[in-house]
């Protein structure tokens, strides 16, 4: 046998060995979870101490300091790699989500969009009458958190003026929307970025305008949390009946999880596109007139309510040891759903973090050093 | 009056400037007593009777700078109602998918 005969042979053995390798794990269906998780056993490593390290320290109830995690859940490729909880929180706990309660009504949002309820330039009066003393805000502008309302966005620092604290718990709370819609203009709809909570439950008021009084109460099941299992949901509402869609949407971070795995893969559930490609691409662009400042929300860029690890104008990624391609539901004290999508990993962190040491950085750097090498080219 | 008794023309002016400062605020100023009853009172209703967690580490969850003045958890109703800066405020878990709300009135505290 000539020696590029036995090279050819060689080569072609290798390939036959490649192929057999990759066609399987193409034919093997793509892993989803149906009433529970599909899990995968992980060996232990160095860099899974150090996730566990940083988001599960000695816990100080006595000073409540520190990165206080409830709960940590991991997920590879529709398979759960890392599963932890502590404190009070359990599997079958549904947590409060706080202001990742925001990205869960864009995502029902999102379904209403694909049935062709809304457009995103109409006027927020379309869908919600009290907005027609703001007739230039569109529903867009409320998704990019840029109506312009004069809005102050404070919790516990600053409570004499935080229109938030007004609206959830003193004057606003026996109707959001109508008490966010009665703040004066102070910018142009559309100029500028202010993160409120107002412009949030104005969007879920207009929800109901778009689908009908009579089935706004069921909406957020029928819409989402059915399609994909989600069992465990509570979502409080005004007195008005509305949907606190800034603040108040509980689940397992199981259940969670499976909002981040629509988003990871472009809003298809299993063979159902049930968010338009074209929704996903409007959450994950940054609000076109945003203007880099430090200290919001660790400098995440916002993009359609959800926050984006983007790189805009002169600033670096806010979270730079993370994919540039992250995006992110954030709430107070810690609540985090995260979604790399070129690592195929999704992540839900669930914590009590009350001093503001906790960084997303930190976690995601971690993350992605534990579980993200498998797919390094 | 003013270079006679320089200090109490200096606390007059002060006290003027702070009621206007009181006058300009008073929409924001009359709402924030209810502001500590009404946190604790809701989000304990939700920690308690939405999340399930235990009642004392809800107690705990709530606890704030300013102390309550009273707390009455009615667990047979799934009731709330919590007194801080003179402001009473109950919450009510509603249903499984609609968790807790605050109540327009207060339910009365229990005599002590």
């Amino acid at each position: 046998m000539s020696v590029s005969l036995q090279r050819r042979l060689t080569r072609l053995l290798a390939h036959i060995v490649v192929a057999g390798l990759v066609w399987p794990s193409l034919a093997v269906a793509e892993a989803w979870p149906t009433t529970d998780w599909p899990r995968a056993k992980i060996a232990g490593s160095p860099a899974l101490d150090a996730l566990d390290a940083y988001a599960f320290p000695d816990r100080d109830d006595a000073t409540r300091g520190g990165v206080r995690t409830n709960a940590l859940l991991v997920i590879r490729d529709g398979v759960v790699v890392y599963e932890r909880y502590a404190g009070p929180t359990q599997a079958d706990t549904p947590h409060l989500t706080w202001s990742a309660s925001k990205s869960i009504m864009a995502t029902v949002l999102g379904v209403a969009y694909g049935e062709g309820r809304f457009k995103l330039d109409a006027p927020v009066a379309q869908y919600y009458p009290p907005f027609a003393r703001h007739p230039g805000v569109k529903i867009g502008h409320l998704l990019n958190w840029a109506s312009g309302l004069d809005w102050q966005e404070d919790y516990e620092y600053a409570p004499l003026k935080s229109s938030v604290v007004a609206m959830l718990y003193t004057r606003g709370r026996a109707d959001m929307a109508a008490f966010a819609a009665a703040h004066d203009a102070a910018a142009a709809p559309g100029q500028r970025f202010r993160y409120s909570s107002g412009d949030s439950n104005v969007l879920s008021a207009a929800l109901k305008g778009m689908v009908g009084a009579d089935v706004y109460g069921d909406y957020p099941w029928k819409a989402l949390f059915e399609p994909i299992g989600i069992t465990s949901a509570v979502w409080e509402t005004d007195a008005a009946g509305t949907f606190v869609g800034s603040s108040y949407a509980y689940l397992t971070a199981r259940d969670l999880a499976r909002i981040g795995l629509l988003m990871q893969r472009e809003g298809r559930w299993q063979d159902r596109q049930l968010l338009p490609k074209a929704w996903i691409d409007f959450n994950r662009s940054p609000f076109a007139n945003y203007q880099p400042l430090p200290g919001s929300r660790g400098g995440a860029v916002p993009g359609g309510q959800w926050w984006l690890n983007a790189a805009v104008g002169a600033a670096p990624k806010p979270w730079p040891d993370a994919p540039g391609d992250t995006f992110a539901a954030l709430g107070h004290w810690g609540q985090g759903l995260y979604v790399l999508p070129e690592e195929k990993l999704v992540v839900v962190r669930y914590a009590d973090d009350r001093d503001g040491s906790f960084r997303h950085n930190e976690l995601l750097k971690r993350v992605t050093a534990a579980f993200a090498d498998e797919v390094q080219p | 009056m003013i270079r006679r008794r320089p200090f109490t023309a200096l606390f007059l002016l002060i006290v003027l400037l702070l009621l206007a400062l009181a006058w300009q605020n008073r929409v924001h100023l009359r709402a924030f007593p209810g502001i500590i009853g009404a946190y604790s009172a809701k989000e304990y209703c939700s920690c308690r009777y939405v999340m399930d967690n235990p009642a004392d580490y809800c107690l705990a969850y709530v606890k704030q700078y300013v102390p309550l003045s009273g707390f009455f958890d009615e667990p047979d109703s799934k009731r709330v109602t919590a007194r801080g800066l003179g402001s009473t405020q109950s919450a009510q878990w509603l249903s499984p998918r609609q968790g807790c709300q605050l109540l327009p009135q207060a339910s009365p505290l229990p005599e002590r």
